[in-house]
C-alpha cells in the first residue's frame, strides 16, 4: 500500500508528498521532518517572502493604472472574477428555467433588492461624507500652499512688469545707445526669459505637491467606495436577473409571440383580400420567430472561467495539430540523415521565429480562406463537430466555442511553435535507437514498418514525450500572445480587455490572470509528466 | 564436410589507408550439432567471428557457409545471443519472446504461442516474471530471458556471444549448468565465445582459440574428451580436465607473449632512481 501511494505520488511528480506519506507510516520520522522542512515548508516560506515583498513594493509605486495590486487587491479580484461568472451563469439559468424556478428566482431578487435598497443609501451616504471629509482635509492642506504659491505668483507679476518696463525704456532709446545697446538688449530680453523660468521652476514643486493632495484618496473614501460599487453591482446584477427570471425569459417571450400568433389567427379567420394576405404573411413570420425563440439562450459573455477553458482547448488544438507534424517529420529525419539535412535549414530558420510574426501571418493567411466567416460551411460544421464533442468535457461551462479564425489563427501559432521541441526531440529519439536493437531486427528479419512500429518508435517513444512536454509548455506560453494579437476568446484577450478598459481593478486582474495561467500551465505540464513516465521504460527521472 | 565453414576469411574495418585488418586468412569448421568454444583475448575479434557467422557482416574475401550453401543475410535460422542481452527494455519477459515467436512463427495460433512461449519462459526458469520489464530483472535473468528468445525461434545454429562474461562467479557457474542441460536435451550446433577457460573445458565439446589480433587466425584445436554429464565438483580432481586446461592456458599465455613481442619493440629502460631516504628532523630551539 505504502509503496503503491508512493509509487503514484512519483508518477505524478508531487515528489514533496512522499515524506508526509512515509511520516505517515512511521518510517524514519527523523528524516522525513527533515525532507517536509525542505521541500515544503522552504518552499512554503520563498513564496510567503514573496508575497510579503510584493505586498511591502507595490504600493509604492504609482502608475497611470493607480498603485500596482497588491496581493490583498490581487485576491479579491480573482473573487470578485468569480462572482461576474457566477451571475452571469445565474443569469443564463434564469433565461431558460421554468415557470417554478423562475418564481423562486424573482423572490429572492425582490427579497435581495429590499435587503439592499437601505444598505446601498447608507453607503451612499457614508461615501457622500467621506468624500466631504476629505475635501475639507485636502482644502485646509492645500490653503496656506495655495497662499504661498500666489505670493510667489504676485511678486513673478510685478518682477515682470517692472523688467518690460526697463526694456521698453532700453528700446526707446537704442539711438542714443547705438550697437551696443542693441546687444544689451538682446541679452537683457534673454535674461528675462531666464528669470521667468526660474520663477516657473520655485512655483513648480508647490503645484506638484497641490496635484499630490488632491489626487490622493484617504483610506476612507476607497473603502466607502469599494463599498458603494460593491452594492450598485450586486443590485445591477439584481435587477438584470429580475428581467431574465420575467418578461425577458425565454418561456414569457415564447408565450408572448404565441399570444400574439392567436391574436393574429383571429383575426385573420375573418379578414379577407389584401388584409388576409398581410396577416398570413405576418403569422409564418411570427411563427419562424417563435420557433427561434425556443432555441434561444442567454449570450453569456466571455467570463474568465470560459475564456481559461476555451484557451486550453487552443493550446490542444494547436498541440495535436503541431505534433501530427511533428512526430512524422521527426520519425523521418531520424530515419534518413538525407532528409534531415533537407529540414535543418527550415529547422534553423524558423524555431527562432517570434509567435506575434507567425499569428500575424496566419491570421492573415487563415482570413483568406474565409473572407466570410459567418456564413462558411465548413467553420459551422467544424464549430459543430468542436461543440459536439468538447461541450460535454466543459460540462457546458462553455456553450458554444465559436470557432472562429482568430481562433485557427491562434492555435496554429501554437503548433508554429512548439512543433520543433517534438520534431528534434523524435529525431534524436529514433537516431540513437541502440544497434543492438537493430540487430535483434536484422535477426527477426522484421520489415520496414513492423521494425518501425515494434523497435524504432517504442525506443524513443520516451524521448518523443519529453519533446511533447517542451512543445505544450512553450505553446502555452505563445498561445496568451497569440490570443491577445489575434484577439480570440482567452485568457490573452482578457489580459487584453483588462489593458484597454479603465477599470480601477483592471490592474489586479491582470495580476490575477498571470497566476491563473501560470497554474494552468503546471497542471498541463504535470499532465504531461504523468504521461512522459507512463512510456518511460527505463525509470529515468523526468526532471522537476 | 562440416556443418558450419568459415573458409579462409579475411575482414577488416576502416579505409584502406588506415585499415584494421581483423581476420587474416580464418578458418573454422563446425561438425553438425557440436559445441564449439571459441576463447581469446579482449579485442582479438571475438565478436566478429560471432557477426560473420550470423551474417550481420559479410567477409572481405573468403566464405562462411552453413550446410554446404554461403550464409546469407542474418535471420532465425542462426539464432544469436549478444552479449549484452539485446532486450527491448519496454516489452516483458512474454512480450520479448512472442516479438520473436510471432515474427519466425507467423502462423501459429494464439493460444498455440502462448503455450509455445510459456515453455520457453518455464524452459529458463523464469516462471512467474513473466510480465516483467527486463529492467526489474537481474543480470542472471536478463542472460535467460535472452537465451529463452533465442531458442524460441528454433535456430539451426546457436551463436552465443560472450553470453555469461557480464554474470557473477556464482549465476555464471548455475547458467553454463542450465545452457548445457537445454542442450543436451534438445543437440544442436552451438560456436560460443567465451574468455574463460574453465567455462571453454566444462562446456564444449572443442575449444578453438584465437590468435591475438589484429590479422587474428584460429589458432590450434583442443578437443575435450570429458564424458558428459561433466560435473562441476568432481572435475577438480580429474586429472585429464587439470591437464587440458593447463594446456589451453599455457598456449594463451604464449599467444600473448608472443603478440606482445610482436607489437611492443621493448621495455623502456627506467633509470634506477630512489628517492633518497630521508628521516623527520626534530630542531629543539
Amino acid at each position: 500500500m505504502k509503496y503503491r501511494i508512493i509509487k503514484a505520488i512519483d508518477v505524478c511528480g508531487l515528489n514533496f508528498l512522499t515524506p508526509i506519506v512515509r511520516l505517515c507510516y512511521g518510517e524514519e520520522p527523523d528524516k522525513q521532518l527533515k525532507d517536509i522542512g525542505r521541500f515544503i515548508v522552504v518552499p512554503v516560506l520563498a513564496f510567503g517572502v514573496f508575497v510579503a515583498m510584493w505586498g511591502y513594493l507595490a504600493p509604492r509605486h504609482k502608475t497611470k493604472y493607480g498603485a500596482v495590486p497588491t496581493p490583498a487587491q490581487t485576491w479579491r479580484a480573482f473573487c470578485a472574477m468569480l462572482t461576474i461568472h457566477d451571475r452571469e451563469t445565474s443569469k443564463a439559468e434564469a433565461f431558460v428555467a421554468g415557470e417554478e424556478r423562475r418564481r423562486v428566482i424573482l423572490d429572492f431578487t425582490v427579497n435581495r433588492l429590499a435587503e439592499l435598497d437601505p444598505l446601498a443609501s447608507d453607503a451612499k451616504k457614508m461615501l457622500a461624507e467621506a468624500r466631504e471629509e476629505e475635501s475639507a482635509a485636502k482644502e485646509a492642506l492645500i490653503t496656506p500652499i495655495n497662499e504661498e504659491l500666489s505670493q510667489l505668483k504676485d511678486s513673478e507679476r510685478a518682477g515682470r512688469k517692472e523688467k518690460e518696463a526697463a526694456l521698453k525704456e532700453m528700446a526707446e532709446s537704442l539711438e542714443e545707445t547705438g550697437g551696443e545697446g542693441r546687444v544689451a538688449l538682446i541679452e537683457a530680453v534673454r535674461e528675462l526669459g531666464d528669470w521667468r523660468d526660474e520663477q516657473k521652476e520655485l512655483q513648480a514643486p508647490l503645484k506638484d505637491k497641490i496635484k499630490a493632495i488632491r489626487d490622493e484618496k484617504t483610506p476612507a473614501v476607497v473603502a466607502a467606495l469599494a463599498q458603494d460599487t460593491l452594492y450598485q453591482e450586486e443590485i445591477q446584477y439584481l435587477k438584470k436577473l429580475q428581467e431574465m427570471a420575467g418578461d425577458k425569459s425565454r418561456e414569457e417571450t415564447v408565450a408572448a409571440g404565441e399570444a400574439k400568433l392567436a391574436a393574429y389567427e383571429e383575426e385573420y379567420a375573418s379578414a379577407a383580400g389584401s388584409a388576409a394576405l398581410s396577416l398570413a404573411k405576418k403569422q409564418v413570420t411570427q411563427i419562424e420567430r417563435i420557433a427561434k425563440d425556443r432555441e434561444k439562450t442567454y449570450a453569456m459573455p466571455w467570463t474568465l472561467p470560459k475564456q481559461a477553458v476555451r484557451s486550453v482547448m487552443c493550446v490542444f488544438s494547436g498541440f495535436f495539430v503541431g505534433v501530427a507534424i511533428a512526430i512524422p517529420l521527426g520519425v523521418l529525419c531520424g530515419l534518413s540523415k538525407t532528409f534531415m539535412a533537407a529540414m535543418t535549414p527550415f529547422i534553423a530558420l524558423f524555431k527562432p521565429v517570434s509567435p506575434i510574426v507567425w499569428v500575424l501571418i496566419l491570421w492573415i493567411i487563415v482570413g483568406g480562406f474565409f473572407p466570410d466567416p459567418a456564413s462558411s460551411p465548413f467553420l459551422g460544421r467544424l464549430n459543430d463537430l468542436v461543440n459536439a464533442v468538447f461541450v460535454p468535457l466543459t460540462l457546458w461551462l462553455v456553450p458554444d466555442f465559436e470557432i472562429n479564425p482568430a481562433f485557427i489563427a491562434s492555435a496554429l501559432t501554437v503548433s508554429m511553435c512548439s512543433l520543433w521541441a517534438t520534431m528534434t526531440n523524435t529525431a534524436l529519439g529514433v537516431a540513437s535507437v541502440d544497434p543492438d536493437h537493430y540487430n535483434v531486427a536484422r535477426v527477426l528479419r522484421l520489415g520496414f514498418w513492423s521494425r518501425l512500429f515494434k523497435i524504432v518508435l517504442p525506443s524513443a517513444l520516451p524521448l518523443v514525450f519529453a519533446g511533447m512536454r517542451i512543445s505544450l509548455g512553450v505553446g502555452w506560453m505563445v498561445l496568451i500572445a497569440a490570443e491577445l494579437i489575434a484577439s480570440s476568446e482567452g485568457i490573452g484577450k482578457y489580459v487584453n480587455d483588462m489593458f484597454q478598459n479603465g477599470d480601477v481593478r483592471s490592474f489586479a486582474f491582470i495580476m490575477m490572470a498571470v497566476f491563473i495561467v501560470g497554474a494552468i500551465g503546471l497542471v498541463l505540464d504535470r499532465i504531461m509528466i504523468v504521461l512522459q513516465r507512463a512510456v518511460s521504460f527505463d525509470g529515468a527521472p523526468t526532471a522537476i | 564436410m562440416s556443418y558450419l565453414e568459415l573458409d579462409n576469411v579475411n575482414f577488416g574495418f576502416g579505409p584502406p589507408s588506415s585499415r584494421y585488418e581483423v581476420f587474416e586468412g580464418a578458418s573454422l569448421s563446425v561438425e553438425k550439432n557440436e559445441f564449439v568454444a571459441v576463447i581469446g583475448f579482449s579485442g582479438s575479434g571475438k565478436s566478429t567471428l560471432i557477426s560473420l557467422l550470423a551474417g550481420l557482416e559479410a567477409p572481405d574475401s573468403g566464405e562462411v557457409r552453413m550446410g554446404g550453401e554461403k550464409v546469407g543475410p542474418p535471420g532465425p535460422d542462426k539464432g544469436i545471443m549478444f552479449q549484452n542481452y539485446s532486450l527491448l527494455p519496454w516489452l516483458s519477459v512474454y512480450g520479448n519472446i512472442e516479438l520473436a515467436v510471432k515474427q519466425v512463427f507467423p502462423k501459429m495460433r494464439r493460444g498455440e504461442r502462448k503455450e509455445y512461449v510459456q515453455h520457453y519462459i518455464d524452459m529458463v526458469n523464469l516462471t512467474g516474471s513473466e510480465w516483467k520489464l527486463p529492467g526489474e530483472l537481474s543480470g542472471g535473468m536478463r542472460q535467460r530471458l535472452s537465451l529463452a528468445r533465442t531458442l524460441s525461434m528454433k535456430p539451426d545454429v546457436l551463436l552465443l556471444d560472450e553470453p555469461l562474461s557480464a554474470l557473477d562467479a556464482l549465476t555464471r557457474s548455475q547458467l553454463q549448468d542450465e545452457i548445457i542441460r537445454i542442450w543436451e536435451e534438445d543437440r544442436r550446433t552451438v560456436v560460443m565465445i567465451t574468455n574463460d577457460v574453465d567455462e571453454a573445458v566444462i562446456m564444449a565439446d572443442r575449444i578453438v582459440p584465437l590468435t591475438m589480433g589484429p590479422s587474428a587466425r584460429l589458432g590450434r584445436e583442443f578437443p575435450v574428451t570429458l564424458d558428459r554429464p561433466r560435473d562441476r565438483a568432481t572435475l577438480n580432481f580429474n586429472p585429464e580436465f587439470k591437464q587440458l586446461r593447463n594446456e589451453v592456458t599455457r598456449y594463451m599465455m604464449d599467444l600473448d607473449e608472443e603478440a606482445k613481442e610482436l607489437t611492443v619493440a621493448g621495455d623502456f629502460p627506467l633509470p634506477g632512481v630512489a628517492p633518497k631516504s630521508f628521516t623527520a628532523r626534530v630542531t629543539v630551539a
